[in-house]
């Protein structure tokens, strides 16, 4: 595969992942992340892409995961925040069970679709109130540090942790 | 068969397999069953039981995972029948202690109590999937199923009012968990 299929944010993922000791991947894609997917299948083939129906069960795999030994990543669109609430509340959060997460943004700038706007919007603050540390992959040579230090801090603390890759990122718009 | 003789009798056949369950009764009893340091007590996230399980038998393809659901909760989660259709470890067995009702909050009747079928939602996902009614029939089930594959073990059971609950320790259920299964 070519640098062309890979964008450079997307390796980037795929390294700031690798570095932080995750091999395990659940997701639950949307169009951004089919990057991040190639670009795993591509150069890393010792990383597990394992695919969930809906995000709330990405995170119930993850612990399963956890509790063998891994140090698993979710992958999922903002939007999906709102179907993983229950599961980080109830049992990541309070069992300290770390998860990196992965974050493809919907509704933030050079959102054109109104039904992702509020959800979009509202991902950091959601992510505060619940007590879960975020960052924002700014650039894409910055994305596999940010992904790295996410996901370093998080199966350091033991608790989840949190990558954004906002629009203007992952479609260059915005 | 109540709940809890079922709950017994899986844990008979258990060996040093790792038992994760679902919130409220199923864990309660499997609690009063036999305390190990191989259950996985939930307090929360009702519908992730048959997830957790399903992520640790991929984690750990050399430790047998039960998990003791119920009929409430796996209806809440169905997605979870087709992915673990899909990804298919070797060593999974999903017990549904289905008691056609929602027991924990009072006993509103589930789906079930009208004819939902869940050993026939696992089939059609591609999972291995039985009906049993008696001790002896849950016994054979499980133990012919564990190590073959990933199954669904429907037992129709009665309720069976809870009478101990395990500590509220989350910390303290997961360290022990994973200390016993080796993930520390």
């Amino acid at each position: 595969m070519t640098n062309r299929e890979n964008p450079r944010w997307a390796a980037g993922v795929c390294e700031g992942v690798h570095a932080a000791g995750s091999r395990h991947v659940v997701y639950v894609p949307d169009n951004p992340l089919s990057h991040v997917l190639r670009a795993f299948s591509d150069r890393f083939d010792d990383v597990a892409l394992l695919l969930a129906t809906r995000e709330e069960e990405a995170f119930g795999i993850a612990a399963g995961l956890y509790l063998g030994g891994k140090r698993p990543t979710v992958m999922l669109q903002s939007s999906g925040l709102g179907n993983s609430l229950n599961a980080l509340t109830s049992l990541l959060i309070p069992y300290q069970i770390p998860v990196l997460m992965i974050v493809s943004m919907r509704g933030d700038l050079g959102e054109w679709n109104a039904a992702q706007a509020p959800m979009g919007r509202a991902v950091r603050s959601i992510l505060e109130a619940i007590e879960i540390p975020h960052v924002t992959a700014e650039s894409p040579e910055t994305t596999a540090e940010a992904v790295r230090i996410a996901g370093t801090e998080a199966f350091g603390a033991q608790r989840p942790g949190a990558c954004l890759l906002p629009r203007r990122l992952t479609t260059g718009r915005g | 068969m109540t709940r809890f003789e079922a709950t017994r009798a899986v844990c008979n056949v258990a060996g040093d397999a790792a038992i994760i369950a679902s919130l409220g009764h199923p864990t309660y009893d499997l609690f009063a069953a036999e305390d190990r340091p191989r259950n996985f007590y939930t307090w929360g996230s009702m519908g992730l039981a048959s997830s957790v399980g399903l992520g640790l038998a991929l984690a750990r393809p050399d430790v047998r995972v039960f998990v003791l659901d119920g009929d409430g909760s796996l209806l809440m989660n169905l997605g979870s029948l087709a992915t673990i259709g899909l990804l298919r470890p070797s060593n999974l067995v999903v017990i549904v202690m289905d008691n056609e009702e929602y027991a924990t909050t009072g006993g509103q009747p589930t789906p079930t109590a009208y004819g939902a079928d869940l050993e026939a939602a696992a089939r059609a996902m591609r999972v291995d999937a039985v009906t049993v009614r008696t001790v002896p029939e849950l016994t054979g089930a499980v133990a012919r199923r564990a190590r073959q594959g990933s199954s669904v073990v429907v037992a129709k059971v009665t309720e069976s009012a809870p009478t101990v609950k395990p500590p509220l320790d989350y910390v303290g259920i997961k360290e022990r968990f994973m200390t016993a299964v080796g993930g520390r």
